[in-house]
């Protein structure tokens, strides 16, 4: 059984190459959009670290998204 | 009327979207391909080739659709000036160019057993090049140019102007003798392909569908917090 999933009658190469090809293309693609993501919240967060103490309580008290970032980021570490 | 896009409010939701997609999608994607590759029975002519069908009709699909979105997007931030529509089209474009070079791939593949052929000059797959080709210039323009309004206007323009392409590509197999089939599942009338073969199709397209959304959540979270990072300099 597991043979004839392999070879489907002669199309194996054809079949297993496309599924294999977009797999790979959607796992690699993944990757790099998440590698992006971590990087610019790491980015993000020192930059909000740089800040002095004052102006760090004001971008946390009027922005709605800052505080979400942080929160995100400090989850992954 | 379009504050629900705005940026503040997407946000809260990503995060949740991106944890929902992720807990579903491996058991989704498992399904899909056991009934892709095992359960879904082989064509009566084209064997078990037709199996490459899977992939390669839901990235068409995908491909096509992602275009005429970013089409429609980039029409009314021509015309209305919504600086968010422009993130989501930008977000979007990477992952319709992705599908359409699997969709032009994975056809070349199936190709090889059904036509004797990898590639044949047919109007089907000239227009899905023309349609990679366009999606190419609207990312590039993003990256060439750090002027965001200038981006924006001139990736505007190239996806109305490529969205003449969509129409082309449709009805390639039915203005022009070519190789490539005729369309067989329609959404006006019925379509010829059996239950059996539709019922996996639309899984993967589903699960496909699902990858997109969580790879577009995670690159327009990803602007969101590039735009963010360069507000914070100016403080």
């Amino acid at each position: 059984m597991i043979k004839d999933l392999i070879l489907m009658n002669g199309y194996g190469v054809y079949v297993w190459s496309s599924f294999i090809i977009t797999l790979f293309t959607c796992v690699a693609v993944y990757l790099k959009t998440l590698k992006t993501l971590k990087k610019y919240e790491k980015e993000f967060a020192s930059e909000i670290e740089k800040l002095s103490v004052e102006k760090k309580k004001i971008v946390l008290k009027n922005s709605k998204i800052a505080p979400q970032v942080l929160s995100s980021y400090n989850k992954t570490l | 009327m379009f504050n629900i896009f705005h940026n503040s409010n997407l946000f809260k939701w990503i995060e949740k979207l991106i944890y929902f997609i992720n807990s579903i999608f491996f058991i989704l994607l498992l399904v899909a391909l056991s009934f892709a590759l095992i359960l879904s029975p082989a064509d009566y002519l084209q064997g078990d080739s037709v199996r490459i069908m899977y992939v390669h009709v839901p990235a068409a699909w995908i491909g096509l659709a992602s275009f005429s979105f970013i089409a429609l997007l980039s029409l009314i931030n021509f015309i209305f000036k919504i600086k968010y529509f422009s993130l989501i089209t930008k977000s979007i474009a990477p992952i319709g160019l992705m599908f359409t070079c699997i969709a032009i791939i994975t056809g070349s593949i199936w190709g090889q057993p059904t036509w004797g052929t990898f590639w044949a000059w047919d109007a089907r797959i000239i227009s899905m090049s023309i349609l990679a080709f366009f999606y190419f210039l609207f990312i590039c323009v993003h990256k060439l140019f750090s002027d965001q309004e200038i981006a924006d206007r001139i990736s505007s323009i190239i996806a109305i102007f490529g969205a003449i392409n969509i129409p082309i590509i449709k009805y390639s197999v039915n203005w022009w003798n070519t190789l490539h089939q005729p369309a067989s599942i329609k959404i006006l009338g019925s379509s010829t392909i059996h239950s059996s073969m539709l019922l996996p199709l639309f899984l993967m397209f589903f699960v496909l569908i699902l990858y997109c959304a969580l790879i577009f959540l995670m690159k327009y979270k990803t602007e969101i917090i590039r735009i963010k990072k360069k507000n914070l300099k100016r403080l």
